[in-house]
Parts: structure tokens; C-alpha cells; sequence
């Protein structure tokens, strides 16, 4: 049998032998993994064939198709039967991209990446029914994701034939939502190019470090998700590959023995033609060495994701029957506070934390605040320590630039980011939620106040988009408001650093050889200890503190 | 002028959504990225101030140049058949008659691109382009009103033009580029061809054939620089005869004009003292051409010129803007027509989402003198500066049956093969329609083929295409007809 994946045709050989009884799949059907093939008699014993899990890593680094769910599922890897023969396995079809997959009777829209880390959502709100027409970035249903209530635009035009899906449900990227009447023959997303500045590095180049990135990357879904032509958005603009000699393309890779057709076939299956060894006559690459160089490293894949699980990670301990002592209720820990658990606790044992505290005296900062309220206030926003932390913080980030990094402990490198997006946990009646307040380093404060007081309403009314709450650099928690002395945040992985701020207190402070009242802010800092020594720390958040206590300093430094 | 800010369609919402492609400069690059991309779907623009597309090959080069130079061969061959017993009187050439075919065949052509374009719903823009931003074009229409658009993306295809340089600026009728060669005003008694490259060899057999003394000056030590030797030769020693005189090693130090003519002044060792200067009727310059990268508001996009002026990209064609695509003579050497088409189909696929790359094994580079010098892949000349171990197989057309029956046995066809294993890596071909014959190189190239593919494959009989067959057979020592002239 051959299987249409996202990625590319592959032949699945069957797990059982014996004779054919029964075929449960017709050529075009899209199969599941798990969904019973063929029944065989096999001595008298049926037996059942599933599609050997080899089809499932493929999907991986194919475009939208979510690999594994945060709990720890494997989302189905569709599949589509190619329309040749269904039992010989024969490999004489030429594969061919999805779009190119001869006519399409309806075109159907599939639900699309929604974001970092989210595989899923409820159906909140459907805006289609049968015989509607929709059109392309048209809104057709509302989703509860983990994070946030989002619109999903349609990917697609024409007419609704079938909706298949119903409100209430639990929807996973992927999924078909709706599929469309007669002649829009666009199938889902493949023909139409996104329209935002595309970044491409080198066909192959890319292709490849995207298989890499896709085989590595046992549980790192965002770059799972991403497109084999379309590598991890680089800090540079744009890559260009080696100075391109005397002419376009022939720069210092010899020539590869591969007819034109076995290197493109290579390229969108996301092959380095140069990688894969020939066995036809002088080394001649076949189609048939593609796929099986291709089959190759997913089957490396398949057995790289039935190794146990990385080191460090905690398994947690069978907990007793509570019930034993007392009445007891079981609520399902859905939406924001199961990927609160997940996150925080991922954080947790990735991260050894050491939380350094401090205090800020910013009675001057006070009165400061209380002047320029009515300034932010006008513009639309509150002038609250938060937004002065913000910018505070901007410019420690800028003189500490290892607080505004990233450890890739896989590459063994450490990423700066060279821009600083400060994320500011909210709480909200659904949980905490951590809008990011981008380039904060290049707005002023009362500019700031605005944009905060817009966002955490935004989260507050679950408008907040997903887009909003991620690519953060550094996270803010301000606690002050309930009170408190001190705690010790958490570091918001993968992030190496937050500054968690407690409620101010009048307190005697000796000044001068006299106790004097002054306003204290209680500072904590929780770091990566990984990537920041104590010291940096010390500095990092005296240089805070004195930012506060000296509000001119940095008007005159930020 | 007056400025209107149109959107390019006024449309229905299905073509709303299309993608908005502009593609600047109408050559061969240029309509076969805008037709591609039209026949994927997208909404195009092709902006060209020509009346159709075309560009410099169809209106200024390949095609004109190839019309004049069927006439040349037919002049030729008409004195050469004195051998086989015809003879005709020397030709009278009416040259108002041959630029007019000459320009009929441009306008059929060009006429049948602007048919292609239409059908394909390409919005055709007569006029010239400027950058307002990255996504924004400011075109000044050839009827002087003037139109602002913007696009998803742009692929750029401004090609190239004649290099000038400094040492040959001078304002007279006599000098000519090979845009002002290809207008034939006259046939002048003689005519100077500055640079032995594949331009001047073509212009100037032009030339000589209608009667002109050519007389050409290299100032390197070969004609066609870049070519294998072996290959140059045969054409080379036709050339002498056709031509005055072949300065190799020489340079042209100045050029004045001098009441009937210009006066050139000769350097270099080759050029005897008496030689050193000479009155031409007419001088053509051919010394290369330059890309056309100096594109008004370019500066506004983050697009990079590279020192020699090429615009940079990569293998899909795409700039440092990630919005705009390059493609043709403006992104490099060699600046030859199908290279550009095959660019620009690969910019559109790209554009489109497709997996694509340009990465030819082999781009053809077919001179059409006679005879013809045609090469792709490697060349000898490459493997030796690369020092890669080769083996070459010759075959000499004395030994073809079809290149003797044409009494042109003056060419040669030669595969350059991989020792080890024999897979074809370049092939060379000098003689009478060895443009047409390359053809099969490429493609054994591209399918990665062995010498044993080439011998084995049956070639029809009798043809010069054998001789490819029996180059292959030369490699294995096999060749039926080396140093054997066939009979029937």
C-alpha cells in the first residue's frame, strides 16, 4: 500500500503475513494510524494490520499537522491513499505534493496551527452552516484554546457542502472542519502562499535543517510544526547562501547524479539529494534511493521516539484513594490551568532556580508617579509600578544581556535576542495568563502604561490573542497589589530570568543617623542559574533597585 | 504628469485574493516568469517599455542577430557550392528589404507575446518602473501619465546592456554597440569589432558576409574566452579567412574620428608596426554587457547590489528583500536567455510556494557562428584549473558520414567523462549546427547519463547526432567510424 502523507508517498509494508481476507480502506480514503487495513487468514487466526508507525513521525515536520498533544497523545497522522494500486506494493507512481493530487471533487479546510505549544481547542461558536458561502480570512468559528478564545479564519472560498464538526467540541489542529462544494479547487493551504515577507533560506539547506529540527525534536511542537521550507525564523533577515559564484546555482557542490525530476522530488520531500547514496549505475540517484533514504531516517525517528524519555524529567507517584478519608470531588483541569501545570512544571525541572531578593526605596519614584498619573491616565492608561518596572527592566535587560537569552542546551549554545519583549502575568478569573509587551525598550512609560492596561483587559475579556502572549524575553509578576514580602516566581521558560515584585511598605529606614519613613518595594528575582551566576544576579537587581530609587537615572540612561 | 493611485484590479473578490505579482522588464526571463506565474494562479503585471515583450533578445539580440546570420550562410554557402559544381552570381542585397524581414520576424514574435500575454490575463505596462517602497512601483507610462501600484511581490528583470568603455566614448555615428550593428544602416567597406567574445564573432561574420573587411581585436590570447581551445580552433581558422584580420593580444588604445572614418590606434605584440594604424568605416563594441541594477528607488528596499552590479539572491531567486526576485542577466553570469526562462519559471514556483530551487547541472552556451561552438557542463578548461581527473573522448566530424555529405567537415564532438564512473560531466561540439546538437548533452548531463547510455543509445543514421553516440563510442576505444569516412 501507498500512503499520501503531508510530507510524501510512502509505502507501508505490512506488519502480518498470510492472505488477504478482507480490504477495509479504498484508494482516496484518508487513514488514521491505529485504523485496521486488511484482515489476513493467517493459518486459520485472522489477523488485523495496522499502517506500521513509521507513517507517523513523517507528519511531523510536515506543515500544520501537530505531533504530539502537551499530554502526551499523538494526534493521528492523516493519511490519504495514492491512487494506485492499494495492495502491490509498487513505487512505479510518481509521488506528487498534495496540491498536485489529481481532482479534488470537494476541497475541504482543516483546522491550522494556532500557535505555540496549542494542539487544540474547544468550539466555542460556529459561524457556518451548510450551503453559506465562505471566503478566504472569512471568520467561521470561535475555539477555546488553552490560552485564549480565537477566531479561525477560513483558509478556503466556496460553498459549504458539510460541516463536521459541532460546538462543544474538542477540535485538534489538523481536524477537518468543513469541506466545500464542486469546483473551489484549492485544497486547503497549499496552493496559496502566505502573503507576509516569506523568509527562505536555501531550498535544500532548509529543507534539511527542518528534517533535522523535525527529528531532534522529540517534543518541541513549534518546530515540529514548521514548515520543512521555511527553518526557524533567524535574528538575521535573511540568510543568503554562499556568494553566489560566477553563476546562480552552480556554486561549489558538483554536480549530483540525479535526473532533474529525482532532485525536486527530493527537495519537497525534504531530502539532501547530496546525502542520499545512489545505487544505479555511476552512482546514478534514483527516485527509489529518495524514498528509501527518506524511509530511512523516519524509521530513525520512529525508533529515536520509542526511546524513554529524556533524563530529568519527573515521573510523578501514584497518589492514594483520597476517598478513603473523606468526601472528595474530581473536576477535569481544563484550559489555562492544565497548561499552567504543564508549563510551570516543565519549568521547574528544566530550570535550577535560585531566587535572589531586594528592596527598592522609591519614595521619590512615588511622588513621581502620582504627578504623571493623570498624564497616563488621559492617554488611556495607569500609571502603576508595573509600567515603570517595565521600563526599568527594559534598560537592565539592554546592560545584562544574559538575562535576555536562552539556553540551547542541544546546540550547546546560548541565544541572545536582540530585541526585549517583556511578558506581564495577569491574573484572571481563567488562571494566569502572561501578555508580552513587545520592543518595551523603544516605548516610553506612559506609552507603556497605555499598551499594558489595553492588554490585561484583553485578558482579562479572553480577547487576548495567542499571538500576544508569546516571544517573550523576560517576564514581570507583580504581586503587590494582594501584598506579601517576598516570594520566588517561577522562571517562565524558556526564559532565564523574572522579577517578581511584592507590595511597598512605609518602613523606618536609617538615613543619616536617623530613622526616616520611607516607601520600600520588596524585589525578587528568580534566574536560571545555568546561565546567570549569583553575583549577576546581585548586580542585575541592585542596578534595578537603584533604577527605582533613582527615577532620573533612567531618564537618563533608558 | 498626472498621478493616480489605482489599485490593479478592480475586482471581483476572487481575484482579490489572488497573489499580485509584478514583473519588471519583458526579456525572456521576464514573460516566461509572468506567464508561469499567471498560469498559477496569480494576478500579474509585466511592466516593459517595449510595445510587447520581448526584450533585448527578441528586439535587439538572439532573434535579429540569428536572421542576419541565416542570410550569412546562405551567402557563404552559395560561393561555397562553386565546388559542387553550381555556381551562382555574387548576390545583389537590397538592405532595405533584408531589415525589413528582419524586423518582420521581430514583430511576429514580439506580436505572438503580446497574443500570450493577453490570454493569460497579464496586465501588460508599457513603461518604465521605479521603487516607491518594496511592495510599491511607480511606473511612468510610455504616454507620460503615470500610475502607482502595489504588489505581493516583484521579480526584477531589467537584463543587461552593451558595456561601454571610457576609452571608446566617442559621440559618432561610425562607433556603434551591437543594438546599433543589429540596425544594418549600411554595409560599410570595413568595419572594427572591438572584443572577440560570441557578440562580435556573430555581428562581425554578419558583416562579412554582405561584403565588409572585418578586422577583430582580443586582447587576450584566444577568441571566445572561456571555451575550450580545441573548440575555438576550427572556428577560428574559418574566421581568418573570412575575415580582414584576427588581432589576438592586442588592446585598442584610442579611437578618433578622422573626416572619412575612425582612426584606431593598436597595442600589443601581435600588431605589426604598419598595422599600428588603421581608418575603419565603422567600429562595433562588443566588449561584454552590464547589468541593469541601477533601478530607480531601489535604495528604498533592502534589495543588495554586489560589487560587479549584480543584484544578489538565492536559489530561489529571492533578493535580501524578501518581497522581491531577481532573475536574468541582472543576477549573473551567464547572461544568456534560457538561463533567464528557466529562472523565471523558478522565481514564479517559488513565489507560488513551491519547493524549488535553480540549480542546473549544465546551462548550454551555444555561439552561433559558423561553425557553431556549443558547450555545457565542464570543460576541459575547468577541470584543469580544478584539477578534477578526467578523460575526453573525441570524435572529428572528417569522420561522419552526414558532415561530409554538408562538406563540412570541420567540426569535432568531444564528451568529457568521469574516469571512474564514466558518467558524462560536460560535452563540447564545434561545427555546422552544433547548437541544435548540444541539446542531447544537456539532457545526458541533467539524467546524470554514463558514456554506455550515449553509445547505447541508437541514433538515427545519417545525422551529426551520431556523432554524440560515437564520441561515447571513442571513450570505450569502440568507435565504428574513427579515421573511417562512412560510405552509404
Amino acid at each position: 500500500m501507498e500512503l499520501e502523507t503531508d510530507k510524501a508517498v510512502v509505502e507501508v509494508p505490512s506488519s502480518v503475513s498470510g492472505t488477504i481476507k478482507e480490504i477495509l480502506v479504498k484508494e482516496g480514503d484518508k487513514i488514521k494510524v491505529g485504523q485496521v487495513i486488511f484482515t489476513a487468514d493467517n493459518n486459520g487466526a485472522a489477523a488485523v494490520a495496522e499502517p506500521a508507525r513509521k507513517a507517523e513521525p513523517s507528519s511531523k515536520g510536515a506543515t500544520a499537522t501537530p505531533v504530539q498533544s502537551p499530554s502526551g497523545e499523538r494526534a493521528a497522522a492523516a493519511t490519504k491513499l495514492q491512487p494506485s494500486s492499494p495492495v502491490a506494493p509498487t513505487s512505479q507512481s510518481a509521488p506528487q505534493p498534495t496540491r498536485a493530487t489529481g481532482p479534488v471533487a470537494a476541497s475541504e479546510f482543516r483546522l491550522q496551527e494556532l500557535g505555540e505549544n496549542i494542539s487544540e481547542g474547544e468550539l466555542v461558536r460556529l459561524m457556518i452552516a451548510p450551503g453559506v458561502k465562505v471566503s478566504e480570512g472569512q471568520p467561521v468559528m470561535e475555539l477555546e484554546t488553552e490560552k485564549a478564545v480565537v477566531e479561525v479564519p477560513s483558509s478556503v472560498s466556496g460553498v459549504v457542502n458539510e460541516v463536521k464538526v459541532k460546538e462543544g467540541e474538542k477540535i485538534k489542529v489538523g481536524q477537518v472542519i468543513f469541506t466545500l462544494q464542486g469546483s473551489a479547487s484549492s485544497p486547503t493551504e497549499a496552493v496559496r502562499p502566505a502573503r507576509g515577507p516569506v523568509e527562505h533560506v536555501s531550498g535544500q539547506h532548509g529543507a534539511r535543517l527542518a528534517f533535522q529540527a523535525a527529528i531532534r525534536a522529540e517534543g518541541k511542537t513549534e518546530e515540529q510544526a514548521l514548515p520543512p521550507d521555511q527553518p526557524r525564523p533567524h535574528p538575521a533577515a535573511f540568510s543568503m547562501p554562499a556568494q553566489l559564484g560566477k553563476v546562480a546555482g552552480t556554486e561549489h557542490r558538483e554536480a549530483v547524479p540525479a535526473a532533474p525530476h529525482t532532485r525536486r522530488l527530493a527537495r519537497e520531500i525534504g531530502v539532501d539529494v547530496y546525502e542520499v547514496k545512489g545505487t544505479g549505475p555511476g552512482g546514478r540517484i534514483s527516485e527509489d534511493d529518495v524514498k528509501a533514504h527518506a524511509k530511512a531516517l523516519v524509521t530513525a525517528v520512529a525508533a529515536a521516539a520509542q526511546a524513554p524519555p529524556r533524563a530529568g524529567h519527573f515521573i510523578e507517584p501514584k497518589l492514594p484513594d483520597f476517598a478513603k478519608w473523606g468526601k472528595i470531588e474530581r473536576v477535569s483541569m481544563r484550559g489555562v490551568r492544565r497548561k499552567t501545570a504543564e508549563h510551570l512544571a516543565e519549568s521547574w525541572n528544566t530550570i535550577p532556580h535560585v531566587t535572589q531578593q531586594d528592596r527598592a526605596d522609591i519614595t521619590e519614584l512615588e511622588q513621581l508617579r502620582a504627578r504623571f498619573a493623570p498624564k497616563a491616565e488621559q492617554a488611556g492608561g495607569k500609571m502603576t509600578v508595573t509600567a515603570i518596572a517595565l521600563k526599568v527592566c527594559a534598560a537592565a535587560l539592554k546592560v545584562f544581556p544574559q538575562f535576555n537569552a536562552t539556553i540551547d542546551m542541544e546546540e550547546e549554545e546560548i541565544i541572545y535576542k536582540q530585541y526585549i519583549h517583556i511578558g506581564v502575568a495577569a491574573d484572571t478569573d481563567r488562571g494566569l495568563l502572561v501578555p508580552v509587551i513587545r520592543d518595551v525598550d523603544k516605548k516610553n512609560i506612559v506609552e507603556l502604561a497605555v499598551e499594558l492596561s489595553q492588554l490585561s483587559q484583553k485578558a482579562r475579556d479572553k480577547k487576548i490573542t495567542l499571538a500576544e502572549m508569546e516571544g517573550g524575553t523576560f517576564t514581570i509578576t507583580n504581586l503587590g497589589g494582594i501584598g506579601g514580602t517576598g516570594f520566588t516566581p517561577i522562571v517562565n521558560h524558556p526564559e532565564v530570568a523574572i522579577l517578581g515584585l511584592s507590595r511597598s511598605r512605609t518602613e523606618p529606614e536609617w538615613i543619616a543617623g536617623k530613622f526616616e519613613p520611607r516607601l520600600i518595594l520588596p524585589l525578587s528575582l528568580s534566574y536560571d542559574h545555568r546561565l546567570i551566576d549569583g553575583a549577576d544576579a546581585a548586580r542585575f537587581l541592585r542596578w534595578v533597585a537603584e533604577a527605582f530609587e533613582q527615577p532620573f537615572l533612567l531618564s537618563v540612561q533608558g | 504628469m498626472n498621478e493616480t493611485l489605482i489599485t490593479p484590479l478592480d475586482g471581483t473578490p476572487e481575484d482579490a485574493e489572488k497573489l499580485r505579482i509584478a514583473v519588471v522588464g519583458g526579456g525572456p526571463g521576464g514573460y516566461a516568469a509572468a506567464f508561469l506565474a499567471a498560469d498559477l494562479d496569480m494576478q500579474v503585471t509585466l511592466i516593459d517599455p517595449e510595445a510587447n515583450p520581448g526584450g533585448v533578445c527578441l528586439y535587439r539580440g538572439c532573434i535579429p542577430s540569428k536572421a542576419l546570420l541565416h542570410v550569412a550562410k546562405l551567402i557563404e554557402e552559395s560561393q561555397q557550392s562553386k565546388n559542387w559544381g553550381i555556381e551562382f552570381p555574387p548576390p545583389k542585397i537590397d538592405l532595405a528589404r533584408l531589415r525589413t524581414w528582419k524586423e518582420s520576424v521581430v514583430k511576429k514574435l514580439t506580436g505572438g507575446l503580446g497574443q500570450l500575454s493577453k490570454q493569460r490575463h497579464v496586465e501588460y505596462i508599457q513603461g518604465r518602473a521605479a521603487f516607491d517602497n518594496s511592495t510599491t512601483l511607480r511606473i511612468s507610462k510610455t504616454d507620460n501619465s503615470e500610475v502607482v501600484l502595489s504588489f505581493d511581490r516583484i521579480i526584477l528583470a531589467t537584463g543587461s546592456r552593451p558595456a561601454i568603455v571610457p576609452v571608446f566614448k566617442l559621440d559618432s555615428p561610425r562607433l556603434m554597440d551591437s543594438t546599433g550593428a543589429l540596425n544594418l544602416e549600411d554595409i560599410p567597406g570595413s568595419l572594427l569589432v572591438v572584443g572577440g567574445g560570441y557578440i562580435g564573432l556573430e555581428l562581425g561574420s554578419v558583416y562579412a558576409a554582405l561584403g565588409t573587411r572585418v578586422t577583430v581585436v582580443e586582447m587576450l590570447p584566444g577568441l571566445l574566452p572561456g571555451a575550450d581551445r580545441d573548440l575555438v580552433l576550427p572556428l577560428h581558422k574559418r574566421l581568418e579567412k573570412m575575415f580582414a584580420a584576427i588581432l589576438l593580444n592586442t588592446t585598442v588604445a584610442s579611437l578618433k574620428e578622422d573626416g572619412g572614418g575612425i582612426r584606431a590606434t593598436f597595442e600589443g605584440t601581435a600588431v605589426q608596426e604598419k598595422d599600428r594604424e588603421q581608418t575603419f568605416d565603422r567600429v562595433l563594441v562588443s566588449v561584454g554587457r552590464k547589468p541593469n541594477s541601477e533601478i530607480p528607488g531601489l535604495h528604498t528596499t533592502q534589495v543588495h547590489v554586489g560589487p560587479r552590479g549584480f543584484i544578489e539572491v538565492n536559489k530561489q531567486l529571492q533578493t535580501a528583500d524578501p518581497a522581491i526576485y531577481a532573475i536574468g542577466d541582472v543576477v549573473g553570469e551567464p547572461m544568456l536567455a534560457h538561463k533567464a526562462s528557466h529562472e523565471g519559471r523558478v522565481a514564479a514556483e517559488a513565489i507560488a510556494g513551491h519547493k524549488v530551487a535553480f540549480e542546473p547541472n549544465a546551462i548550454p552556451a551555444v555561439v552561433f557562428t559558423d561553425p557553431e561552438v556549443a558547450w555545457c557542463g565542464l570543460t576541459e578548461t575547468q577541470a584543469e584549473k580544478e584539477k578534477r581527473e578526467i578523460k575526453v573522448a573525441k570524435f572529428p566530424w572528417g569522420a561522419s558520414g552526414r558532415a561530409v555529405t554538408l562538406d563540412r567537415p570541420d567540426g569535432m564532438t568531444k564528451l568529457i567523462v568521469d574516469p571512474h564512473t564514466e558518467r558524462v560531466l560536460g560535452v563540447g561540439i564545434v561545427g555546422a549546427g552544433a547548437g541544435e546538437l548540444i541539446a542531447e548533452g544537456v539532457l545526458a548531463i541533467e539524467m546524470a547519463a554514463l558514456a554506455s547510455d550515449i553509445a547505447m543509445t541508437i541514433h538515427p543514421h545519417p545525422t551529426l547526432s551520431e556523432t554524440v553516440m560515437e564520441s561515447a563510442e571513442v571513450f570505450f576505444g569502440t568507435s565504428t567510424h574513427v579515421f573511417r569516412p562512412k560510405h552509404g
